[in-house]
């Protein structure tokens, strides 16, 4: 049975432990609480950037040091970027927990080595144009640019070539100085862990560091009024269609409703898949939500032959009409009830799964959440609750209609 | 070889299908995988994608139930559960709670034994295979994938699970059929498990569940990999320029795998690797850069990997190139012993997961007949040597390569 422990630094880091009795091994990551949504306009990407540049090189460490040491380790290890958040972490033999710790901390204290940073800046920009050879990325961005339109969160995480063949490093230090300080990071640690050692690691590699401010509050954005985006690109042989619904926040007590509702509409053995993939109309028909700290979004989206927008768009509105009409059934809500123990039986045996969770939680809700308060909340979504989340988020306004590829539609 | 530690078991069930299973019982879930021995190289020449069309249909109805049905009854046990097909094999796997493992092979035993293909689901199947390959076109990276296998493997191991657009037009459901009554057979099986369940256990409940299925003897013979050198450019307009390179390796079978999976892992494993080191972070190249080996059960090829605009693309085509010649002239042990230690830390703590540990021994039983114990592979990379590694080079020399690009540019260098 898992555990979890907090406890603060005096300089204000926060340590969240789980441990995990029956696992050999354990991750540590550090969550820092700034992302793509905390940007100016003209700093759009710093902070993903500033992720690759914290591989670069500390005090202690060349950037060459750092890359040898997580793989001395055996560790499996990376960082990412979000719009909300940037996370570092790794996973370990249980043995090596406290040289991983040790190893993130010194990253925290990136010196921003100034003759990596443009060599860094050209790998960012292949990053970039490697992403613009992926039509899922353009719907991805198309969708933000348009629905939070005048708000941080309508840019990409990547930034843009332009943001980041201008961005320098001083821009990026003062960025940094801002916002990796304990005020606004967290240390979680998941797995075959003693919560002590993992205290007394964060003590050693943190201890020294001084609390400054935390980042500015973020502004909810306002869920622009629905409408249509069309972006012609006529490198893409598939259309990427999307329709766009405000939904809930990753705190609303709703969260587990519009998951089980984004499931039963286009999850595995869905509505989508049996009456539009089945159908033959799309290869690709699928409901996801985006959760973030102050909204979200249901997204329902697919990808087909140009000449089938017009019918993949008119069989996800029949659908939504008819989960408007006739809500859903008993049945399916069991069956999303019977996937999610599974899915949270595995990973709960998995520190690095749990690892992400718990960065996850304690970002949005301030703590982790155990796998069985998240089965409670999963156990209590109904039918009769679907309902009702239809009637606070309503689906049956006028939604986004967003369309990238070589067709015009529903422009022409 | 040495004797199984307890927690393994193995052998030919009555049935004919081969098992093995991996005790491991403080873990919250039990997985299995099973394998039948029929795959692309199975396929007719005029028919390619016809193994894919047999596994998307074949979940599509069985004689009790429709394709939803079979679909709800799985979820309603919470079964998560998938298919694929490779290149000898056509795949499935899935995760549940050890309780209801009886019924997930019950309900696997009548998805496989009896299915009806239904017309309606079959013709979809197709006109949905066509679709996929349009989106293969929009995924620059497994596009340049498929032309690579198909040029480097040979026309039976370089097939592409999606077929060509004429190939599918000559599949008809007879076909599919066809294919599944050949080849679907208890004989033609590898099952794997690993979890919370007693292995004898574990076995009963397949062997009964797959008494008396199929005609087929037994496996197929292995097909041999008939490597194509040669230089090919496909013109698509990318912001990026794919680089594809691979040559022949070793089997997984062969003693020199471990070898060269060090190689390998020295090459592109983890962020202090050389190509990752010299590619991308010194010179700043490419985002992403890999280095890796496929293994047909009779062969093994290597590959390197890259994208990066097409400016830059010669000089990343050269200095992958490079980097493999180095690798003869200076390695270090301590270079050694980090990727040895990659290896070795990884098996273990990815092994906390249960379905890692069954795709293992899934890969144990169709490469080596065994399981393999953990320990036997840990001990096998942690004997490798600098000299094993410069033996290799010298025995394996890069002297034959295909080289696939997929951009705009119409040349790598």
């Amino acid at each position: 049975m898992s555990e979890f422990f907090r406890q603060t630094l005096e300089n204000g880091l926060t340590i969240h432990v789980e441990t995990m009795p029956d696992v050999s091994s354990a991750a540590a990551g550090f969550l820092v609480r700034t992302g793509a949504r905390d940007e100016t306009a003209s700093l759009a990407g710093v902070s993903h950037f500033l992720e690759h540049m914290c591989f670069k090189g500390t005090p202690r460490r060349p950037w060459q040091q750092i890359t040898i040491d997580f793989d001395r380790m055996g560790s499996t290890y990376n960082a990412f970027t979000s719009k909300e958040r940037t996370f570092y972490f790794g996973w370990v033999r249980r043995d090596d927990l406290d040289r991983q710790v040790e190893l993130l901390a010194d990253m925290m204290e990136s010196i921003l080595p100034p003759d990596e940073f443009d060599t860094e800046k050209k790998v960012v920009l292949e990053e970039i144009a490697m992403s613009d050879d992926q039509i899922d990325r353009h719907l991805y961005d198309l969708v933000h640019e348009k629905v939070f339109a005048g708000s941080p969160l309508a840019w990409p995480v990547l930034g843009t070539s332009q943001t980041v063949s201008d961005m320098t490093r001083e821009q990026m230090h003062d960025y940094f100085s801002q916002r990796y300080n304990p005020a606004n990071m967290v240390l979680v640690a998941a797995g075959a862990v003693s919560p002590d050692d993992v205290v007394a690691s964060a003590q050693r590699h943190c201890g020294h560091w001084t609390a400054r401010g935390a980042r500015p509050p973020r502004r909810p954005p306002a869920f622009s009024p629905g409408g249509t985006a069309v972006a012609r690109l006529d490198r893409f042989k598939q259309q990427a269609l999307a329709l766009v619904y405000p939904a809930p926040s990753a705190v609303d007590p709703a969260d587990e409703t519009a998951e089980a509702l984004a499931s039963i509409l286009g999850g595995q053995n869905s509505r989508f898949f049996w009456n539009i993939v089945q159908a033959g109309i799309a290869p690709v028909a699928s409901a996801y939500r985006i959760d973030y700290c102050d909204n979200g979004l249901m997204l329902l989206f697919g990808f087909c032959e140009p000449p089938n927008c017009e019918r993949l768009i008119d069989a996800m509105q029949r659908e939504v009409d008819k989960v408007i009409r006739e809500g859903v059934t008993d049945d399916e809500v069991q069956r999303v009830k019977n996937r999610r123990r599974t899915a949270l039986a595995t990973e709960g045996e998995a520190p690095y799964h749990r690892l992400m969770q718990l960065a996850h939680d304690v970002d949005m809700f301030g703590r982790p959440r155990s796998v069985s308060e998240r089965l409670a909340a999963v156990d209590a979504v109904t039918a009769d609750g679907v309902r009702d989340y239809l009637k606070r988020w309503p689906m049956n306004e006028q939604p986004w209609l967003i369309s990238v590829g070589p067709r015009s539609w529903p422009n022409q | 070889m040495s004797s199984l530690p307890k927690r393994y078991f193995h052998r030919r069930l009555d049935c004919g299908a081969e098992f093995a299973a991996e005790h491991l019982p403080s873990r919250n879930v039990v997985a299995f995988e099973l394998r039948v021995l029929a795959g692309l190289v199975a396929e007719p020449a005029e028919k390619l994608g016809l193994a894919f069309q047999v596994e998307q249909t074949i979940s599509k109805g069985t004689e009790k139930r429709s394709g939803q049905e079979l679909s709800s009854a799985l979820d309603a046990l919470g079964a998560l559960h998938g298919s694929w097909v490779g290149r000898e094999t056509i795949g499935f796997r899935c995760t549940c709670l050890p309780e209801h493992l009886p019924a997930v092979i019950d309900l696997h035993a009548e998805m496989l034994r009896t299915p009806t293909f239904p017309d309606e689901s079959c013709r979809v199947s197709i006109e949905l295979a066509q679709q996929e390959l349009t989106a293969l076109e929009d995924d620059p990276g497994e596009l340049s994938r498929k032309l690579t296998l198909r040029h480097a493997y040979g026309p039976l191991l370089g097939r592409h699970a999606y077929g060509e657009r004429e190939s599918l037009q000559r599949i008809s459901r007879d076909d599919v059929v066809g294919f599944w009554r050949q080849h679907f057979a208890a004989a033609a099986m590898q099952i794997a498990v690993a979890g919370p369940v007693e292995p004898r256990r574990a076995a009963d409940l397949f062997d009964r569940a797959f008494a008396g299925f199929g005609t087929a003897r037994g496996a197929p013979a292995p097909v041999s990999l008939e490597f194509a050198a040669g230089r090919w450019h496909y013109h698509k307009d990318l912001e990026q320029q794919h680089i594809s390179i691979c040559w022949p390796g070793v089997s997984i079978t062969d003693p020199s795998y471990p070898v060269e999976r060090l190689i390998l892992s020295i090459l592109g494993d983890g962020m202090s690797s050389r190509l990752f080191t010299e590619v991308r972070e010194k010179q700043g190249l490419v985002y992403w850069v890999g280095a890796w080996h496929e293994h047909p059960r009779t062969g093994g090829m290597i590959h390197l990997g890259a994208s990066s605009t097409p400016a830059r693309c010669g000089q990343t085509y050269a200095t992958l190139l490079r980097e493999v010649d180095r690798l003869a002239e200076d390695l270090t042990p301590d270079e050694l012993q980090r990727s040895k230690t990659q290896i070795i830390a990884r098996s273990e703590t990815h092994g906390d997961m249960t379905r890692a540990r069954v795709g293992e021994l899934g890969a144990d039983l169709f490469h080596f007949g065994r399981p393999v114990p953990l320990e036997e592979k840990n001990a096998a990379i942690a004997a490798v040597s600098t000299d094993d590694i410069r033996r290799y080079l010298v025995e394996h020399p890069r002297d034959r390569q295909c080289v696939v690009t997929l951009g705009p540019q119409a040349e790598a260098s």
